[in-house]
């Protein structure tokens, strides 16, 4: 098994830092209730990068149950917001989110 | 100190803000060109830094690997926020999910890996292909305005990059010696037990450690599941689902 030291578990971290920046550019910037959820898998998968390469850097399987865990969040979030997003089209036909931004608290 | 990650991070913005939908396609090949040659260069720069930063003890190489598998899983993020058709953006995570486990291979472990492939590409990206082909508007035009041109790129990409920018800072340009970082101390040089990585490490570590929060999983996805089948069946008849009925009309 490979050594493990600092610089290399840096550049996990950068990676992930870069999958998650990307992720919240694709839940900023597009407008489909569908992309917008997909952007927030991306940025699950780089938190688990980061997890997982914290986890192999301390050699303790924390970061792999959190992973478990987020694992877990994401299927239910994935569930429960497709079928609010099946609800949602079912109401106005478009996926396009602004055309509920007459729903102000 | 250089701040050449700063720099290839910005390009990367620029790159991002090219690609995102506007409407017209001719901006896309300079901005692909652009964030490829800024991967490229920042992989480059990341292994040149980890091998000469590398302890004495360790080789700092990450291997050939984690380049590979992260200029997939860069390149396949970028076409998940950016592909005008929603199924593309699914089939894209599909390859992100893929090579983010074969990192996690890299990393020994093992049972994510293959916990991330089945989980994510087998179940919630069925589901997310499913809703796409049943929530997607009639008539399959080529591509919804909403799909075609994203809203206010401009503002999320500096927002998100401004925070990768952040965290680059703190990873690699924080000042060691007078600022040490908790989270960095290890002696991660020394070997690894045997059983890192397989499934009795983590199972012991499961349910030990975070016995109480694996049975809280359980109840969250039974609540999720039960709040699932409600919001799916409570609001229309059924004939309405199947298009026939006066659905009603935006």
């Amino acid at each position: 098994m490979q050594p493990f030291d600092s610089p290399v578990l840096y550049n996990y971290l950068a990676l992930g830092a870069a999958l998650f920046a990307i992720g919240l550019v694709g839940f900023l910037a597009r407008r489909n209730m569908i992309i917008m959820f997909l952007s927030t898998e991306v940025m699950f998968q780089g938190i688990a990068i980061n997890l997982i390469a914290f986890s192999r850097y301390h050699l303790n399987a924390d970061g792999q149950s959190f992973v478990i865990f987020l694992l877990t969040i994401a299927a239910a979030e994935a569930s429960l917001a497709l079928g609010l997003v099946v609800m949602l089209f079912r109401r106005r036909q478009t996926l396009n989110v602004d055309a509920w931004s007459d729903m102000q608290g | 100190m250089d701040y050449v990650l700063l720099l290839a991070s910005a390009f990367g913005a620029i790159s991002l803000y090219l690609v995102m939908p506007r409407g017209r396609e001719s901006l896309v090949k300079l901005g692909s060109l652009i964030g490829i040659l800024t991967l490229g260069a920042s992989g480059i720069y990341l292994f040149r830094w980890a091998v000469e930063n590398a302890l004495p003890a360790g080789s700092g190489n990450p291997g050939v690997f984690f380049y590979i598998f992260g200029a997939i899983a860069l390149v396949s993020a970028v076409a998940v926020i950016s592909h005008p058709r929603p199924i593309y953006s699914a089939l894209y995570f599909v390859l992100l999910t893929l090579s983010t486990a074969g990192l996690f291979l890299m990393l020994q472990a093992e049972f994510i890996a293959v916990v991330l492939v089945i989980i994510y590409a087998g179940a919630i990206l069925v589901t997310y292909v499913f809703v796409i082909m049943l929530a997607s508007p009639a008539g399959a035009a080529p591509a919804a305005d909403y799909d075609r041109i994203s809203a206010d790129p401009l503002v999320a990409i500096l927002v998100s990059f401004t925070f990768l920018g952040t965290i680059i800072q703190a990873i690699f340009y924080g000042d060691a010696e007078t600022n040490p970082n908790p989270f960095f101390n290890t002696n991660a040089t020394t070997p690894p037990p045997a059983s890192y990585g397989d499934m009795q490490h983590l199972g012991l570590s499961l349910y030990s450690q975070y016995a109480v929060p694996l049975e809280l999983a359980g109840v969250l996805l039974t609540i999720s599941l039960i709040g699932t089948v409600i919001i799916a069946r409570k609001n229309e008849p059924a004939v309405h689902m199947l298009g026939s009925g006066d659905v009603p009309s935006e």
